[in-house]
């Protein structure tokens, strides 16, 4: 905390609650205890909750004047010494207490106003402000804030710098959904006099409330805040620690200070402190970065002629891009804002040659995307940029080299999500009309059909899905997304070395990534809808069965959805470690199986192997004749020497069952160092189907080298030329098949 | 007769008890088993299955005439049918507001808060109150009819992944009891329990509804899904220990086995008949799976499933 926000702040809480106290001897003398006191707003509706600070943090129910003796008591008692000279403390709990303080004294104040009519304030000019917010709409606007349908609030102190930045700021809080709060002046003038002459509307309608002129009058905002918390959390009165935890976590309010910070305004924005709510403000002030009481940075400064912009409007666009970072606000958009249709329904679409407008990538051509993680600076969200010619300029049919390059920052991202979120930019293309995506890395491949230009789709639109949906479904990880596209030859020629450079040490990443080196597996219990007691553990170097969800995915999903279906498994205790058995595991498998799976290998198909579910992309079983093992895949609808069809053989298995000899899993399980490894690998391998062998060639072919046995590819037969096992034995003699002369399976 | 030792299940879980009405209403409570439904050698569970009837705020348009003559001119008047449900032998009143829904009227807030007035005002029953099953609309209409019945302890639904959050505050701020609507899936059902839970809304305030299909369009699910749920509560898990409501009459007639009554074979008998037949079995089901309030339609059926369970609970 700094020094001298703590001298400031606890000084003008000294200050407020002397006033306060001043104020309430002399209404005691005058009107006497007996003087009723009721928040009303400038319609004259009222609220149940009494001052509502006071009754939240203290549970004090305030109806009369001499109610507010023992408030004032407690305030007092709140206040401490200011910081001695020679003395360098933390303060922080010195000076949250002020702020406390600060906001009895605050209300105090506006109640006895209430009491002498002198509240809601009309000034001279016959301007009404509205005073406190009435319960009816603290009840629709609190609703809106839990349901996340409005993010929070904006306390606005002080004027902006000129007319024109005053209604940007409001308009740029209106866009994100946020409430206005419009509080104290500066010498005189304020925001609600800069939006009068401006003829803005204020008012309950147009989400632009002003409270008052007094810095006093801030109280409003943080009674709202404490309405919410009572009416929406839960919360008992009096409970203060929930309350303002509430608000910490759900209200997504923040304090923006224009213009010079006097002593009472350091009090007051420690009292929104409190609250969880940032202050932001436009002069310069000692910043107080570290993070704690609010989600993040306390008090930011950001001197408005300093942030970077080509006038003052982008200044002021930037200035509350900043506040909603500081205070972590999250905006959803609704709708991808392209021309064209956008919906799973287009994921599937073929873009035929006669159709086409353009292509990127493909046979002969170059096209490739990258997403890289960048620090929160240095990314500007909602920035598109097109370097090279665009779209409508492209002629009919051709092919245009293209890169795409994603830049995102978010306090919770890890560099280990850019593979994750970079492989989602296919199926988020591909929800576009008139889109096909394919493929990923260097390798992506881009059609557009020759409706969605017409109806105006250029470069641009890419960036817009990308920023939506990236922000929609992965708001809990990415903060700010910035998108380039590329079209110029010579640039996506120069970058593509850089993201092949990338893709290389994510390779590396992930080949170091082995089951050793962590100490947390994943599980995802997404198919217990149909096959009930079926959890997948997921290790480094085993995706789901169902090839969809690796270890990454699990550990990103499980960050976006603490709550979803994959969560972290310890490790635990090694039970043995050759057939992969840990307690940890062991424990979790069973409690999310219903109790029926009592034990679980990670690296045998006859001791304990995982469970099948309905879903997975291939089911091995062992082939006891030819002593080794055999793997078909889904869309092999062949016979197999087992004496079964894939799907004769996922009705024996499937359901979430555990059946030593057979067992579900991914395609690029085969490959994998930790294939069966108990068993002897991928030397065990005595069939598979053709499609598999051919589609995997390249990825087995370095697997069987690795494993010493280069030549192994050939010796494992297929459907082409063998269906039964009495075709396989003599197949896998006259080859010479590692299997036949290993240790027995069983 | 050799003496059998009957096998005893210790649980170490209890389902949590749920109370609706008061505030001048009658009270209900739900929930508390112990053990299975009625194992009365196992454990006492201390409250039975409780029958809630359906009714809407408008006259249904997809009733057959079997079902709409049953409760003759009734159902014309939200008020009239809630006080015809009495007499019918409605432990709960269900009324669900169809109305609301934009394409079968698109009433707004204020008409939903003057259905519950109505219905508030003619029965002394605790209610249910549904949305029309849009997110958008429940989010517009519910919070005033949760304002209309403040104080009362309603049930009030359906929270889904998209709508919980609005429902759960409204429940928190008036003090009901909020409807966890999933569709037939333990996880999604538990996962909305706990986003609730996080919400604030507190355990004796949650209903589960995991979903069910009508006799042989997917009961097994239903029993199946019910039955996970109350074990998984009895086996000590938390988040699945909530009392279980279940529509299990809405979902028997829309079927068309429940409607038809021309152009079908002999064997399938009379139309009435076999309708409350279906409703009768499948809510006997759902209910020997462990559901806490069933929501039924029939009289009929009414009258011989309250026998079953007064039967099955060896009364
Ligand atoms: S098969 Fe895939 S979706 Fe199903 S549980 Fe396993 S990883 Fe999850």
């Amino acid at each position: 905390m700094s020094k001298f926000i703590a001298t400031s702040a606890i000084r003008g809480a000294q200050g407020i609650v002397a006033e306060a106290d001043e104020l309430l001897q002399d209404a005691l003398q005058k009107l006497g205890p007996d003087t009723p006191i009721a928040f009303k707003d400038k319609a004259g509706a009222g609220t149940t909750f009494y001052l509502p600070v006071i009754y939240g943090l203290m549970g004090n129910k305030v109806e009369k004047l001499g109610d507010l003796v023992p408030v004032m008591e407690h305030a007092r008692s709140l206040l401490q010494p200011l910081p001695r000279e020679d003395l360098w403390l933390p303060y922080l709990g010195e000076t949250l207490d002020a702020g406390a303080a600060t906001l009895f004294a605050f209300e105090t104040i506006e109640g006895i106003r209430f009491t002498k009519g002198e509240q809601p304030e009309k000034r001279k000019d016959g301007f009404e402000f509205n005073g406190p917010i009435s319960d009816v709409q603290a009840r629709s606007w609190g609703i809106q804030l839990v349901d996340g349908r409005m993010p929070g609030f904006a306390a606005i102190v002080g004027a902006a710098k000129s007319n024109e930045v005053a209604v940007k700021i409001v308009r740029e809080l209106q866009s994100k959904g946020q409430l206005t709060f419009l509080c104290a002046d500066n010498n005189g003038r304020s925001m609600v006099d800069q939006l009068l002459e401006e003829n803005v509307d204020m008012g309950y309608d147009t989400y632009i409330v002003p409270f008052g002129s007094d810095t006093t009058s801030a109280i409003y905002a943080l009674g709202f805040a404490t309405v919410a918390a009572l009416s929406f959390g839960g919360v008992a009165p009096g409970d203060f620690r929930r309350i303002l935890l509430y608000n910490k976590f759900r209200c997504f309010a923040f304090v923006l200070a224009l213009g010079p910070v006097d002593d009472i305004k350091y009090a007051a924005a420690a009292g929104a402190i409190n609250y969880g709510f940032p202050v932001i403000a436009d002069t310069v002030i000692p910043n107080i970065l570290p993070t704690g009481i609010t989600r993040y940075e306390h008090v930011v400064s950001m001197p408005f002629d300093d942030i970077p912009g080509k006038d003052d409007l982008e200044r002021a666009e930037r200035l509350v891009q900043r506040c909603v970072e500081v205070r972590g606000i999250k905006i959803k958009v609704a709708k991808v804002p392209i021309p064209v249709a956008y919906g799973p329904a287009f994921e599937g679409e073929v873009v035929r040659r006669a159709d086409l407008a353009i292509e990127f990538g493909g046979k002969g051509g170059m096209c490739f995307e990258w997403l890289r993680m960048k620090d929160l600076d240095d990314v500007e969200d909602g920035k598109i940029e097109i370097v090279g010619p665009d779209m409508d300029t492209f002629e009919e049919g051709s092919k245009v080299p293209m890169a795409i390059v994603v830049d995102v920052a978010g306090r919770k991202m890890q560099k280990d999500f850019e593979p994750v979120l970079e492989r989602q930019i296919h199926h988020m293309l591909n929800g576009a009309e008139g889109f096909s995506h394919q493929g990923q890395r260097d390798i992506t491949w881009i059609r557009v059909h020759k409706n969605a230009v017409a109806k105006g789709l250029t470069l641009r639109h890419i960036g817009d899905i990308l920023h939506t949906c990236l922000h929609n479904d992965f708001g809990a990880i990415v903060d700010k997304v910035q998108i380039t596209l590329y079209s110029d030859p010579g640039k996506v020629a120069e970058l593509i070395d850089q993201a092949r450079a990338v893709y290389k040490e994510r390779n590396a990443r992930m080949a170091g990534l082995t089951d050793e080196a962590v100490d947390t597996y994943y599980s995802c219990t997404l198919c217990q809808s149909f096959a009930p007691n079926h959890v997948c553990v997921i290790n480094p170097e085993r995706v789901g069965l169902c090839g969809a969800y690796g270890w990454l995915d699990c550990r990103a999903s499980f960050e976006i959805n603490p709550n979803g279906p994959n969560q972290p498994v310890l490790k635990g205790r090694v039970i043995d470690e050759v057939l992969g058995e840990w307690e940890g595991v062991n424990q979790f498998v069973l409690e999310h199986s219903n109790k029926v799976i009592e034990r679980f290998t990670v690296y045998s198909l006859m001791d304990a192997p995982m469970t099948t579910c309905g879903c997975c992309e291939c089911v091995m079983a062992i082939i006891p004749e030819a002593n080794g093992v055999m793997i078909v895949s889904r869309d092999d609808y062949g016979m197999t020497p087992s004496g079964m069809t894939f799907t004769t053989l996922m009705a024996t298995v499937g359901g979430g069952l555990q059946t030593p000899g057979m067992m579900g899993h991914g395609k690029i399980y085969i490959p994998s160092k930790k294939f069966i490894p108990v068993e002897g690998g991928i030397k065990r391998l005595v069939w598979m189907s053709q499609n598999l062998k051919e589609e995997m060639a390249e990825e087995l072919k370095e697997a069987c080298e690795r494993e010493g046995v280069p030549d192994l590819l050939d010796q494992i037969a297929d459907g082409s030329a063998v269906t039964t096992v009495e075709e396989l034995l003599p197949f896998l003699e006259e080859k010479g098949h590692p299997a036949l002369t290993m240790d027995p399976i069983i | 007769m050799p003496d059998v030792e009957i096998p005893i299940e210790k649980w170490t879980g209890k389902v949590k008890e749920v109370k609706l009405g008061g505030g001048g209403r009658k009270e209900v409570v739900v929930g508390g088993e112990v053990t299975l439904p009625f194992l009365a050698f196992e454990g006492s569970n201390p409250n039975p299955p409780r029958i809630a009837i359906e009714i809407h705020d408008k006259e249904p348009i997809a009733w057959p005439a079997s079902l709409l003559a049953a409760w003759g001119d009734a159902v014309k008047d939200p008020g009239t049918w809630a006080k015809k449900a009495v007499e019918f032998g409605a432990e709960i009143i269900c009324l669900k507001l169809l109305s609301a829904h934009p394409e079968g009227g698109n009433t707004g807030a204020a008409e939903a808060k003057a259905v519950v007035d109505k219905v508030l005002s003619a029965v002394d029953l605790p209610l249910i109150v549904l949305g029309p099953g849009v997110a958008e609309k429940d989010n517009d209409i519910l919070p005033a009819a949760s304002d209309a019945a403040k104080g009362q302890r309603i049930a009030l639904g359906n929270c889904e992944e998209k709508n919980y959050r609005t429902i759960g505050a409204v429940c928190l701020s008036d003090g009901h009891i909020a409807i966890a609507k999933t569709p037939l899936d333990i996880n999604l059902c538990k996962q909305l329990n706990i986003m609730l839970s996080d919400l604030g809304v507190p355990a004796d305030s949650i209903l589960m509804d995991p979903d069910t299909g009508a006799l042989g369009y997917g009961i097994e699910y239903g029993y199946s899904i019910n039955e996970r749920l109350r074990l998984a509560a009895l086996g000590g898990d938390a988040m699945t220990s909530f009392p279980i409501i279940n529509h299990a009459g809405g979902e028997v007639w829309r079927q068309k086995e429940a409607k038809a009554s021309e152009g079908v074979p002999d064997a399938w008998g009379n139309p009435e008949e076999r309708g409350v037949l279906f409703e009768e079995i499948t809510t006997s089901t759902v209910i020997n799976a462990g559901c806490d309030i069933v929501v039924m339609c029939h009289p009929k059926a009414i009258e011989r499933v309250k026998a079953t369970i007064d039967k099955l609970a060896g009364k």
